[in-house]
């Protein structure tokens, strides 16, 4: 609207050097590490140029495996069930119910304090040998768990950990639930549609833009949780929680091998990225756009 | 203090796109100019242009006297009302009313003075200390009326401004309009797609399609003398009736045109016609009459009948004070398109008349307008046709 | 919909289905409601739990399920604050707002000024630049970690607060920019341009026009940056080696990182009162976070 291109381009000055200083080059000088045998008390001058090394010897860590499974177990479990049970809390609060806004509040409370290590720390007493879980299963008369030492059991903590943080996908989810005229329920009940059907037939296609925004959202922010791990369990035991992060974090910081985690790093940016592309691609297929979407200006 | 304005071969290009093609035009001081057309016609264009909210990609627009062609919206002497009122929602009226005057750095007794006789001119006074959330619709045009009467313009831009107001408000506010316009004597500049706007306020309508201006001038005279097709047919409702023909013979003050209906017989000088040419006869509802079996009646407009029209009854609306009759007409030759009903505009009621009565209908030959193939209009004599100039374009 | 034919089984018919669906329409709530309750029990009893733990002396705490202490006290909260290191809770509390409040101002100034460009300019590119402010939000960030670490070692910066807010000035979290755009977007320009022609220049349009009407998603933009700060955890962790410099994320990990018996109900003292501020904040500004996450999302 404004006719001064200068101006415009004053105002938008601080996100072009912000992109360049903050993600353009340190994405390029995190590909460069990645070549290279850089520990983090050397001299610039003492690093060298490994070509792929950092990334065949990756491939072989036995770790690395154990972490890239673990990481794609929890993002293959925690995004379905979240999304899937987020949709299904919205689902049954989306009626003209009093007291909604308590609810929403309720449960969405947690999504905006999950993240916190106030939580994580609450979590690792809620779980531990004689926390709250271990005493009520007492009390119905279960044998404890060994929630935390257990390695079958202590992914399972964490993933809990995101489960309980729905809230957030479900407030949009409850958005778009509320954005669906009343108009169309009513058609499909006039042409007979039981429950099932409406949600399955008019429901859930107008979603499709919805759950796709989330599915991104959470996958991505799955594949990069951190506080848990670190905070609640350390990794352990045996590595059974050792996601990504964690071990990038702990290859640059804890072994210093700035090299080898870049490499890392870089592999889980890449494996982001597909996911990111396979999804934004098949949109085609199964999201529906109501009207016209609105391309970036 | 109220300035002319002036358009010199101005042109809007958006891209590939040409939103006003080489328009030029020139607005009196203490004028009220009405640009009317169709939804795309180019005419909010135009207003921007005036305003310097756009900038022309060629020609100069000039106020008063002085080339504005590259000078900020802000310096240019101008005040715009626009369709949605625009008002600043977290001020008040009369803050909104203040702000521009805030800006230039006017003092504050000054600034409140001027803001308070606008006020009193529109009514306002009551309405100053609210947020325009508060007020109706009208109301809220007041507010931006009053916003642009307070930097006392030289001239006055509206676009669209009755657009968001309900049938009933808008009569109401369009003579407040025109009230306004006496009492101020501004050079007002207004934007619409109601001709019936543009008929009651304007003292010149300037008429636009596709970028281009059609036809400058008084409404009335616009009404009786349109220069082409086009704003023939966009003056006046119901719409101008088009019948298609040629011309069978020409006179020394005799034109007969071959319609598909029959002959017409048409009292007019056809200097300028070729024997065989296409041409468009247009008849206005008003200007028809009715004629059944038996019984003769007048047309709204009176007059001699100069040829006559066969049809059948098709539909009769009737509104109590006049009746629109539909008329399909008989083709005598075969034609592949088949022509519209004509509609004819008669006083009172249209007695006993079932849908596919026969009816005859008469066109007063003084009251008919002639276009040629090119929709041009065909003028008569020398005298006419120096009055009815269609406008310098480049 | 089945058409019944007129005949005498019709009554019987009829009734059967109403009465039925009366059932359904009765049991319809009472089934939501109990679910609803239930499960907002299951989910807050995490919460209420650890605030009951932090009223509770230290060998209550593992000892029952129940909400109630026995014997309340606020000993943890008093010892808590105090903690086992030689700074207390204040000044851990103190170096969280000297973080969180630059970064909420300078994302706030930053995002509004960048959003303004977007929305209202015709920029070269400005395609091209949208889609990368849409990528920088799905962009994992773990990716930079190690380069931006670097980066400001050589900057001499580590140990200090600035790695962790001086970024916020430069508008890289795209999230806040694009809800502002479309924010913005929502309004038509006439508003601006009735300001133009009042003889504003772009900045002062901001200034008066536009800021003022936006407010809300200002607010929005304010509320969740202060929340994401609060809870940061890896920042500091990065940056921060000096204890005095912690704040309350990092104290928090290290108050159960003491090798000997952790005083539980301290800590759970201290993790209720970490999260505090962000309650308090939510519960007061509700509406602009479900407004602004749907705006993100529903409108995006």
């Amino acid at each position: 609207m404004y006719t001064n291109r200068a101006a415009g381009l004053a105002y938008v000055s601080p996100f072009l050097i912000g992109l360049a200083l903050f993600l353009l080059f340190p994405f390029l000088a995190s590909l460069g590490l990645s070549f290279t045998d850089y520990r983090l008390q050397d001299r610039w001058s003492d690093a060298h140029f490994v070509g792929a090394s950092n990334y065949v010897e990756m491939l072989a860590d036995v770790t690395f495996r154990k972490s890239l499974w673990t990481t794609l177990v929890y993002v293959l479990l925690t995004v379905p069930l979240k999304l899937a049970f987020a949709l299904f809390i919205a689902f049954v609060l989306n009626f003209k119910l009093r007291g909604i806004n308590f609810f929403r509040t309720a449960y969405y409370l947690p999504s905006i304090l999950g993240g916190s290590v106030a939580i994580a720390v609450v979590w690792r007493y809620v779980y531990a040998g004689d926390g709250l879980i271990n005493q009520a299963l007492t009390l119905a008369g279960f044998a404890t768990v060994n929630w935390l030492g257990d390695p079958s059991t202590a992914l399972l903590t964490i993933i809990l950990l995101r489960l309980w943080q729905f809230g957030s996908a479900m407030v949009v989810f409850l958005a778009g639930l509320q954005g669906i005229p009343q108009d169309l329920y009513e058609a499909a009940k006039l042409d007979g549609a039981g429950p099932w059907r409406t949600f399955s037939r008019v429901t859930l296609p107008l979603l499709t833009p919805v759950v796709f925004f989330n599915f991104i959202m959470q996958s991505v922010q799955a594949f990069q949780e951190f506080n848990g791990p670190y905070v609640v369990t350390g990794g352990g035991p045996i590595k059974s929680t050792y996601l990504l992060p964690l071990m990038i974090y702990e290859e640059a910081f804890k072994y210093f091998e700035v090299g080898y985690a870049s490499a890392i790093s870089w592999f889980l940016f890449v494996l982001i990225g597909v996911i990111t592309a396979i999804a934004f691609r098949s949109q085609r297929y199964w999201v529906f756009y109501a009207q016209d979407r609105e391309r970036a200006p | 203090m109220a300035s002319s304005v002036e358009l010199k071969a101005v042109e809007k290009r958006f891209g590939t796109f040409e939103a006003v093609k080489a328009v030029s035009l020139a607005i009196e001081p203490g004028e009220f100019a009405v640009f009317v057309g169709p939804s795309g016609c180019g005419k909010s264009t135009l207003l921007r242009l005036i305003a310097g909210l756009e900038a022309p990609s060629k020609g100069s627009i000039h106020i008063g006297e002085r080339d504005v062609t590259h000078v900020h919206p802000s310096q240019r002497g101008i005040a715009m009302v626009f369709q949605s009122y625009a008002l600043y929602p977290h001020m008040s009226v009369a803050q909104n009313m203040a702000f521009g005057l805030e800006i230039r750095g006017m003092k504050r007794e000054e600034i409140r003075a001027k803001v308070a006789r606008a006020a009193d001119i529109l009514q306002l006074t009551e309405l100053l200390d609210r947020k325009p959330r508060a007020l109706s619709g009208g109301q809220r045009q007041r507010a931006a009326i009053g916003r642009a009467i307070v930097r006392e313009p030289e001239v006055f831009l509206l676009d669209e401004p009755l657009s968001n107001l309900d049938a009933a408000l808008r009569g109401q506010v369009r003579v407040e309009l025109a009230r306004l316009h006496a009492r101020l004597g501004a050079t007002m500049i207004y934007v619409t797609h109601d001709q019936v706007e543009a008929m009651t306020l304007a003292g010149k309508i300037v008429v636009m399609n596709g970028g281009r201006v059609e036809q400058v001038g008084a409404p009335l005279e616009l009404y009786h003398r349109p220069a082409n097709v086009f704003v023939a047919g966009f003056l006046g409702s119901p719409r101008m009736n088009f019948l298609e023909g040629s011309v069978k013979s020409v006179h020394a003050r005799q034109v007969v045109v071959a319609l598909a209906s029959g002959p017409v017989l048409l009292s007019r000088d056809g200097a300028g016609l070729v024997v065989g040419e296409r041409v468009t006869l247009g008849v206005r509802p008003e200007d028809f009459r009715v004629l059944s079996d038996g019984s003769l009646q007048r047309s709204v407009s009176g007059g001699a009948i100069g040829g006559a029209i066969e049809g059948r009854l098709v539909l009769a609306e009737r509104l109590g004070a006049e009746t629109l009759v539909h008329v399909g007409l008989d083709t005598t030759v075969l034609d592949t398109r088949s022509e519209a009903p004509v509609i004819v505009k008669i006083a009172g009621d249209l007695p006993a008349g079932a849908p596919g009565a026969r009816l005859r209908l008469a066109i007063d030959p003084e009251k008919c307008h002639l276009f040629d193939s090119r929709g041009a209009a065909h003028r008569e004599t020398a005298a006419t046709e120096a009055t009815a100039k269609l406008p310098v374009s480049a | 919909m089945r058409v019944v034919a007129p005949s005498a089984p019709v009554v019987l018919r009829e009734r059967a289905p109403a009465s039925l669906a009366r059932l359904r329409t009765h049991l319809g709530p009472a089934l939501r409601y109990s679910v609803l309750i239930a499960l907002g029990f299951l989910m807050l009893y995490p919460l209420l739990w650890m605030i009951a733990g932090a009223l509770k002396p230290n060998h209550e705490i593992f000892s029952g399920i129940g909400l109630i202490p026995q014997a309340p006290t606020v000993e943890g909260v008093a010892k808590g604050w105090k903690t086992s290191t030689e700074y207390t809770f204040s000044t851990y509390f103190s170096n969280t707002f000297r973080i969180v409040v630059p970064k909420v101002i300078l994302t706030v100034i930053s995002s509004v000024l960048v959003a303004f460009g977007f929305a209202r300019f015709h920029l070269p590119g400005r395609r091209l630049l949208f889609g990368l402010l849409i990528a920088t939000v799905l962009l994992p960030k773990s990716v930079l970690l190690i380069p931006q670490y670097l980066m400001f070692r050589e900057l001499g910066w580590l140990d200090t607060f600035l790695p962790l807010y001086v970024p916020s000035a430069f508008a890289t979290e795209g999230f806040f920019v694009f809800l502002v755009v479309q924010f913005m977007r929502s309004f038509p320009p006439e508003m601006e341009e009735a300001a133009v022609i009042d003889g504003c220049n772009s900045l002062q349009v901001l200034w008066h026009i536009v800021v003022p009407v936006i407010m809300p998603a200002i607010i929005s933009v304010a509320l969740f940056q202060f929340m994401w700060s609060m809870n940061d955890f890896l920042g500091p962790l990065l940056y921060l080696s000096s204890v005095g410099n912690y704040p309350i994320s990092l104290a928090l990990k290290i108050s159960i990182d003491v090798t000997e018996a952790t005083a539980w109900n301290e800590v759970l003292a201290m993790s209720t009162l970490a999260l505090l501020p962000s309650v308090l904040v939510f519960f007061f500004a509700q509406r602009y976070f479900i407004e602004g996450v749907t705006l993100g999302s529903v409108k995006g």
